[in-house]
């Protein structure tokens, strides 16, 4: 579905509070053809500024909704806090290629690493695939910022922590991927800051995880 | 202000006259031939010299600072002409959102290229009666009115939009690309030609912005691709390139309903086949991730379809192509490079590769010079990473040293000349077909193109050759061009 200049304006549907600085925002989506993985465009009305954020809820949602953490010297995740049902927001998208293959959903195993707000795109897949034979390691500072820990099966998901020991492991994902190794016929999805995914495609490359089965989306 | 002159003498109009810089790529050159059209329709007249022009214009590059940089200079300047005599200057092209906002306090007119069919409307809004402004303000009020109410874009000329209306077709942007592509280009060559595909970028690479200053991908429907194409070859156009900023994912926006890029190549063989015309299709810039077999296939059924491929790699380090967000791993590329040698064995093969992008180590840099070891291209545009404002890399630490960076240029151009002249090499003593383009450097020389473009020289004086297929003979090569003698007679001859 083409999306014009006039329907690029999506009225914001929630704003729900996470932590005091992340939060998910939820507009309506319009009818939007979505896979999970995803990523929009997204800016407050009127204004030149635009960020991408992958899309945290489903494929068979009818709204769109983002996870967002506000950045001390950002400028959108501060002006998208500031909104309020009702209000609109810039929209483009959804877009690109951070999906999974249809074949691989049935019987893939899947390995998910994220950093912070990168949960968004696995929690879009966990959501929208019940059944997929996941394991999800998020990395984050404290263990309160296990953003909807309980969206997750328990047995699936494993917080990484680094300033504080409330997390299932202590210490970086990348670590724990060293003490862990990876079968090398996973399908391993990476998703935060580019030092985790530098480092983290080197660890599974030693451990012989061919680099077409590694995919990944920066964010900043 | 500018106002409309009159030559006191003749009582008719002196044209006003236009200087327009072009910054960037292919695709910019090819807006900015659409942009000159639209001056001329409202009577301007081109001049080299930027102190005698009326309105002076900019199709801008983002793609790095320096070309913004250009871009503030020259404005500086043409602020300070403004106060000898009424100017207006006006940018356009890849702007980022932060620069645009800048622009609009130093230029009379920002504007994005889609927005091209409303320039004049724009011109007149500030004032200025144009020769042609005049004569078709009226016509076009009606015209335009006709043509919104059968929601007929293709009808509107770039003359005749009030900016009410326009606001209307504002609302669509695939129709606001129509329009724009709608503007016949005012062609710099008789012989070689850009045809606008696709505008607009999916996929967002880390090191680059055009995802951010060209919008969303947006295909240009096939029927006018192929009308634009018959009719360049029809006025006897030898060398016709295609062009989009990922040109082989044309199509793939209309979801179905238009053609997909190996069905546009397959209708352009057919066209040439049937016409028996006798021209080289080029196209440029392809994404790996969208090459498919089916391209390749065409490519090789079909003589007009020339045989040189540009297929940018970047790097050959899978762990820095996942950091750039290529989107593709190097056993994808290398299956489509063996496609290539497989189902077109006499392909040409180009590509793009950026050297020291952000945490490149040295190891990651051999695997690149191994790429091209493996590859063996006729040509390779390397780059030394540079920050690119705007793109996602711009956010991370630029931390190769630049004179590691000039090393692995080095180090690499070096590979590209060893492979390349291995190849012109195998070259000599055969028959090829060139297309003649200019007076070379040297004199008494020509210089052209092979159907791979790779770049011959040969002596002749007959400057009537230019712009013509003509047959050489290679009698000597270089890392990368080749010397030849002109054929007399016609023989069977290799193509590359």
């Amino acid at each position: 579905m083409m999306n014009s200049d006039f329907d690029s304006l999506h009225q914001v549907l929630s704003l729900r509070m996470l932590t005091p600085t992340a939060y998910v925002l939820r507009v309506e989506r319009k009818g939007l053809e979505f896979k999970a993985g995803q990523h929009l465009l997204l800016g407050r009305n009127g204004s030149i500024e635009s960020r991408e954020y992958s899309v945290y809820s489903t494929e068979s949602d009818d709204f769109f909704e983002v996870l967002v953490k506000e950045v001390d010297d950002g400028l959108v995740s501060k002006q998208l806090k500031q909104l309020k049902a009702g209000d609109k927001v810039k929209l483009d998208g959804p877009l690109g290629f951070f999906t999974l293959e249809p074949e691989t959903i049935a019987n893939g195993k899947f390995l998910f690493i994220a950093t912070g707000t990168g949960i968004s795109p696995f929690h879009s897949m966990v959501k929208s695939y019940p059944g997929l034979n996941y394991r999800l390691l998020h990395g984050v500072r404290y263990s309160n910022e296990a953003y909807d820990r309980q969206d997750y099966e328990p047995s699936r998901y494993i917080l990484c922590t680094t300033g504080d020991q409330g997390g299932d492991f202590y210490g970086r994902v990348t670590d724990f991927l060293r003490k862990n190794p990876v079968l090398k016929d996973t399908h391993c999805f990476l998703c935060g800051n580019f030092n985790m995914i530098h480092e983290a495609f080197e660890i599974l490359e030693q451990q012989g995880v061919p680099s077409s089965q590694v995919h990944a989306e920066v964010y900043f | 202000m500018p106002k409309f002159i009159f030559d006191l003498n003749l009582s008719l109009p002196v044209f006003m006259k236009y200087h327009l810089i072009s910054l960037g790529c292919q695709m910019n050159l090819s807006d900015t031939e659409r942009v000159k059209t639209v001056l001329h329709q409202m009577g301007y007249t081109a001049t080299e010299n930027e102190q005698a022009a009326d309105i002076l214009g900019i199709i801008a590059c983002s793609v790095r600072q320096k070309a913004i940089d250009k871009v503030y200079s020259r404005i500086a300047l043409w602020n300070k002409m403004k106060n000898r005599k009424s100017l207006i200057t006006f940018v356009s092209g890849c702007v980022l959102p932060a620069d645009k906002e800048k622009f609009l306090k130093l230029f009379d007119l920002v504007f994005s290229m889609s927005e091209l069919p409303h320039f004049p409307d724009m011109i007149r809004q500030y004032g200025v009666v144009t020769p042609a402004s005049l004569i078709q303000a009226e016509v076009a009020d009606i015209q335009e009115n006709k043509a919104v109410e059968q929601n007929d874009f293709s009808a509107l000329k770039p003359h005749n939009l009030t900016s009410a209306r326009a606001e209307k077709i504002r609302l669509n942007p695939s129709a606001e690309m129509d329009r724009f592509w709608n503007v016949e280009p005012t062609y710099t060559s008789d012989f070689e030609a850009f045809i606008p595909i696709q505008n607009g970028c999916d996929k967002f690479c880390t090191f680059c912005a055009v995802p951010y200053t060209r919008g969303r991908e947006v295909s240009r429907p096939s029927d006018e691709i192929l009308a634009e194409l018959k009719m360049l070859v029809a006025k006897g156009f030898k060398s016709i390139t295609l062009l989009g900023q990922n040109v082989n994912s044309y199509g793939l926006d209309k979801k179905d309903q238009e053609l997909s890029f190996p069905q546009l190549l397959r209708a352009i063989g057919e066209f040439g086949k049937e016409s028996k015309s006798d021209f080289w299709l080029y196209f440029t810039s392809p994404h790996p991730r969208d090459m498919t077999d089916e391209v390749i296939a065409v490519i090789s059924q079909y003589p007009v379809l020339a045989k040189q491929i540009h297929l940018p790699l970047q790097s050959g380090d899978d762990g820095v192509l996942l950091r750039m967000n290529r989107k593709h791993s190097m056993e994808k590329y290398r299956h489509i490079v063996q496609t290539i040698r497989q189902l077109i064995p006499e392909a040409t093969l180009f590509t793009d590769i950026i050297v020291g992008f952000t945490g490149e180590t040295d190891e990651q840099f051999e695997n690149t010079k191994l790429a091209m070891q493996e590859f063996r291209y006729n040509m390779a545009y390397i780059a030394q990473y540079s920050v690119r404002p705007g793109a996602a890399s711009s956010r991370w630490a630029d931390d190769v040293p630049k004179e590691t960076k000039k090393a692995r240029y080095h180090a690499l151009t070096a590979e590209l000349m060893k492979y390349s002249h291995e190849y012109n090499k195998t070259l000599i003593g055969k028959r090829m077909r060139v297309l003649v383009r200019a007076r070379d450097r040297k004199d008494g020389y020509l210089s052209a193109l092979t159907e791979g473009k790779l770049v011959i020289r040969f002596a002749s004086n007959d400057f009537s050759l230019i712009g013509q297929f003509t047959e050489v003979e290679i009698t000597s090569a270089s890392p990368l061009s080749l010397e030849a003698k002109l054929c007399a007679v016609k023989s069977e001859t290799v193509v590359a």
